[in-house]
């Protein structure tokens, strides 16, 4: 089933790319198909609670490279969470753009692309399948953030992401390497509790990737600036699902890292200080969709901090909020996209009265914010009590640190969640609003009321959550989602945060009120040093480029000379010229002769044509040397190659001028040290290779063998042909490579590289 | 360049051309016994439109098209024999009687270097588009002069 569905999705790539041609939305419905089925293959298997299966196909044994997926629990959740989400934003996006946007077959492919890397990801069940995902996740995404690639802030957003994300996948291979290595297996559920200094060493790279990707501080630079990208990418990507597999990377090796203390101290570390921090990051902005960011940056945080806790109970919390958090987020999203497209606006400065003339959108907007503030009756409330409950649930240091974060974190989420609804929906400046789309308001609809719809059917949700859970800890199976807890300390909390949270906003709005006209956006804190280090890097590349690639042809051939001369060194120590005969047959001395003096009449030839027909004369008298030694095969490719040559420089030289041009002294005798030591080199080299000939000649067997089964005669055209035929395959496809090239660099770019725009 | 203006030099190579053409062909199939093979022919052939090209005679342009048909060629023979059972390039040897010609005894090696022979020649033709031989045949257009001034126009051959 998984083959196939993966089939569809790869068909589907290709089918929206012919789509595209016609127009954005033909492509959009077309890309919708795949992660539609899939989710409803999810969907079913999850609420089925269909028997776990391995996916295996086997890439090289020996090196136990294995592409191998499994449909466990978590799994399935999570795929039913991306493809289900995705189908809605792709339906979404056919409301976002307009029938006439242009670029179809790009957004819709790299967006279904994505799609299906993420799928790969949460079904990955080996190291290797696991960073080949985890990787095509950056690049999908980088070309979905830089989706509008002619602005130059977006062509930093998406650098600036895809280097933050993409060397993060650096370390966790890194970080899995040693964990599979300490475990002996390469399979994601057979990993084995690690410890000692590589443990420690394997939960640090780990924790990197997860900060990476899931923008834990400092590294959450990238997700703000993300926003760069359309809406529907943002709603997807940066809120349901690419940001979630860091969390789900922790999820997966947490078990293997329970007896390392600096998986906690880092993660809890590393969770805590993003979800303040990320908090305060959303109340000070004043873009909508920054707000968003920042909030699930801050809810990132509160994520990897309950995985960090480990416990049984504070698995299950973070498993049932990242359903809830995938919810109430892309509604979110999907209601700001709404928002931006009907009234132009994201300020949140500028907008106001929109629940007058965006009801629909207003209705989904307070139930997914109400949900994410964690009031009830939605799903948001019952997690973030299933939150505070795990973390009233550890002890000592562990259990003040946690509630008093999670506390905070959560005052935090309700402040800025009211100030959004109020400042985009309630009473302000009026808005002019255009005609709704329906494609965009029913997504965002649909994913609110699944809010209620989940808080409702709490029963089967806490049993799907409880089964993913368990799948990560044996202890999380006694926990479930409660609707009414009753009078219990997570109550009162829960409570006293609503409280806090709302008057904490009620002060922020006023004060903002009267600083409504002149306040200004905040700097992306962060960001821009991340993008001076990217330049700085580059700066230094570029210096030691122009360093190492001189650009001169002169000096190349120097360089390499002298490299071949300073090789033979080690060759002087034995050196005899016993076995050396002045020549084999006379001829051979006539063409040496031939050769040494053609190739002296060269080094002084000062016209450019008349040295292009010494090499060639040097060249064909090689080719006497070989047929006076018996190889008429590698004499007449030499002929023939020694004419094309001379014809090229004839071609080339007719750009230049006809003479050299005058050399001055000093460079004349480097020329000549250079050229003295290569050819000494060579004589050298070739008199010590031939002193001591190793093995015996393989012209006896090679013979036989043409015959026998290549059926010829010419032992080297049967050799090329049959013997080592995959070797010449190679050898065509690296002449196809090379023409390729010269096509390439001898069309002139009509404008400057990417490269120079970018830095 | 020099050679549009040598009446000489063009007949010569206009003369030449179908003979050098043969000889190609003959080195193609004489290959698997005798000195010759797809590489060999290929380099005829490339000589042969390398001469045509400087002299501004019509050759074939399609480099790419001929890089493409003999990598596809090379390939197909490749993977052939993983149809019927073989190995990758496992070599299949036909013996037939032909008339004029008598037994003649071919492999797919041929296709190989046939293959081979293409992605020379396409090779050739692209080094020569990328040295920007076809336009030193023509006349001088203006926005080429800056590059064409320094050309030797009374080198001859």
């Amino acid at each position: 089933m998984l083959w196939i569905l993966f089939s569809v999705h790869g068909a589907g790539i290709g089918a929206a790319v012919a789509a595209g041609q016609r127009s954005m939305h033909a492509a959009l419905r077309t890309a919708a198909i795949a992660p539609a089925a899939t989710g409803v293959w999810a969907i079913w298997s999850v609420f089925t609670n269909a028997e776990p299966r391995v996916y295996e196909i086997t890439w090289v044994e020996a090196l136990d490279l294995v592409i191998r997926f499994r449909t466990d629990s978590l799994a399935l959740l999570m795929t039913a969470i991306v493809s289900g989400i995705g189908a809605l934003v792709f339906v979404y996006a056919t409301g976002y753009f307009s029938p006439g946007a242009t670029g179809g077959s790009r957004f819709a492919a790299s967006l279904l692309a994505f799609s299906t890397s993420m799928l790969g990801l949460v079904l990955a069940d080996s190291v290797w399948t696991l960073f080949i995902f985890w990787e095509l996740t950056s690049v999908t995404s980088f070309l979905l953030v830089g989706f509008n690639n002619t602005k130059v802030e977006v062509q930093n957003a998406a650098r600036r992401a895809l280097m933050i994300t993409g060397g993060g996948g650096l370390a966790l291979l890194a970080g899995l390497l040693l964990l599979g290595r300490s475990s002996g297996t390469t399979i994601l559920t057979d990993l084995q509790p690690a410890e000692g200094t590589a443990g420690i060493l394997a939960a640090l790279l780990i924790l990197t990737a997860v900060a990476t990707k899931s923008a834990q501080v400092p590294f959450h630079v990238w997700l703000p600036g993300a926003m760069a990208a359309p809406t529907p990418v943002s709603a997807y990507l940066h809120s349901a699902t690419m940001v979630k597999a860091g969390v789900l990377l922790m999820a997966v090796t947490g078990s293997a890292f329970a007896d390392v203390d600096a998986w906690k101290i880092v993660g809890l570390a590393l969770g805590i200080s993003t979800m303040l921090w990320g908090g305060i990051g959303a109340l000070r902005h004043v873009d909508a969709k920054l707000i968003l960011a920042w909030g699930t940056v801050s809810q990132l945080g509160l994520l990897v901090t309950l995985l960090a806790l480990g416990s049984g109970k504070a698995i299950f919390a973070a498993m049932s909020m990242l359903v809830a958090h995938a919810l109430f987020k892309a509604t979110l999203f999907l209601v700001v996209g709404e928002v931006d497209i009907r009234t132009g606006a994201r300020d949140i400065r500028e907008l106001g009265n929109l629940y007058k003339t965006m009801p629909f959108a207003t209705g989904a907007a307070v139930l997914a914010g109400l949900s994410m503030a964690g009031a009830p009756p939605l799903l948001g409330f019952t997690t973030k009590e299933a939150a505070i409950e795990a973390a009233l649930g550890m002890e000592g240091i562990e259990q003040v640190v946690s509630v008093v974060a999670v506390t905070l974190g959560a005052v935090i989420t309700v402040a800025y969640t009211t100030r959004f609804l109020w400042c985009v929906f309630g009473p302000g400046p009026h808005t002019l609003v255009t005609e709704r789309r329906l494609a965009m308001t029913i997504p965002a609809s649909f994913l609110a009321l699944a809010g209620i719809a989940g808080f409702i059917a709490l029963g089967p949700v806490t049993t799907i959550v409880r089964r993913a859970a368990t799948e990560l800890n044996e202890k999380s199976n006694v926990y479930e989602l409660i609707r009414w807890p009753g009078i219990t300390t997570a109550f009162l909390i829960s409570m006293g945060v609503l409280v806090a949270g709302g008057a904490m906003a009620v002060l922020l709005i006023t004060r903002s009120q009267s600083a409504r006209t002149n306040a200004t956006a905040p700097s992306p804190l962060g960001a821009n040093n991340a993008d001076q280090a990217l330049d700085g890097i580059l700066a230094v590349s570029r210096r030691v480029t122009s360093f190492v690639q001189h650009g001169s042809l002169p000096v190349y051939v120097a360089v390499m000379a002298l490299t071949a001369s300073v090789a033979t060194i080690p060759f002087f120590t034995d050196l005899t010229i016993d076995h050396l005969t002045w020549w084999d047959h006379p001829l051979q001395m006539v063409f040496a002769l031939a050769i040494a003096a053609t190739a002296l009449v060269g080094a002084f030839v000062n016209s450019r044509l008349g040295a292009a027909l010494t090499l060639g004369a040097v060249g064909i008298a090689v080719c006497g040397i070989f047929v006076s030694y018996g190889a008429p095969d590698l004499a007449l490719t030499q002929l023939l190659i020694e004419t094309i040559v001379v014809v090229g420089f004839v071609t080339g030289l007719g750009h230049l001028n006809r003479e050299f041009p005058k050399v001055v002294n000093t460079w004349r005798s480097v020329r000549l040290v250079v050229s003295g030591l290569g050819g000494c080199a060579v004589v050298v080299a070739l008199i010590s290779a031939t002193a001591s000939p190793s093995g015996t000649a393989p012209l006896e067997v090679l013979a036989g063998q043409a015959v026998e089964t290549g059926g010829g005669n010419n032992v080297v055209n049967v050799v090329l042909t049959d013997m080592r035929a995959l070797d010449t395959l190679g050898e065509v496809v690296v002449l196809a490579v090379v023409a390729l090239g010269i096509a390439a660099l001898a069309t002139q770019p009509e404008q400057a590289p990417d490269e120079e725009v970018m830095a | 360049m020099i050679a549009t203006r040598s009446p000489i030099a063009r007949l010569g190579i206009r003369a030449a051309s179908p003979l050098a053409i043969m000889t190609g062909v003959y080195l193609l199939f004489a290959g698997h016994n005798q000195p010759g093979g797809g590489f060999s022919a290929g380099l005829v052939f490339g000589a042969v439109i390398a001469l045509r090209t400087v002299t501004g005679l019509q050759t074939p342009r399609h480099a790419n098209t001929l890089i493409s048909i003999g990598i596809i060629i090379i390939c197909t023979t490749a993977a052939a024999p993983l149809l019927v059972g073989n190995e990758l390039l496992d070599q299949q040897i036909i013996s037939t009687e032909l008339p004029l010609l008598g037994k003649v005894k071919t492999g797919s090696a041929l296709p190989f270097d046939v293959g081979v022979t293409a992605v020379v020649v396409g090779l050739i033709i692209a080094l020569l588009h990328g040295l920007g031989a076809a336009n030193l045949a023509k006349p001088a257009q203006p926005a080429s002069r800056h590059t064409s001034s320094t050309t030797d126009a009374g080198a001859e051959v």
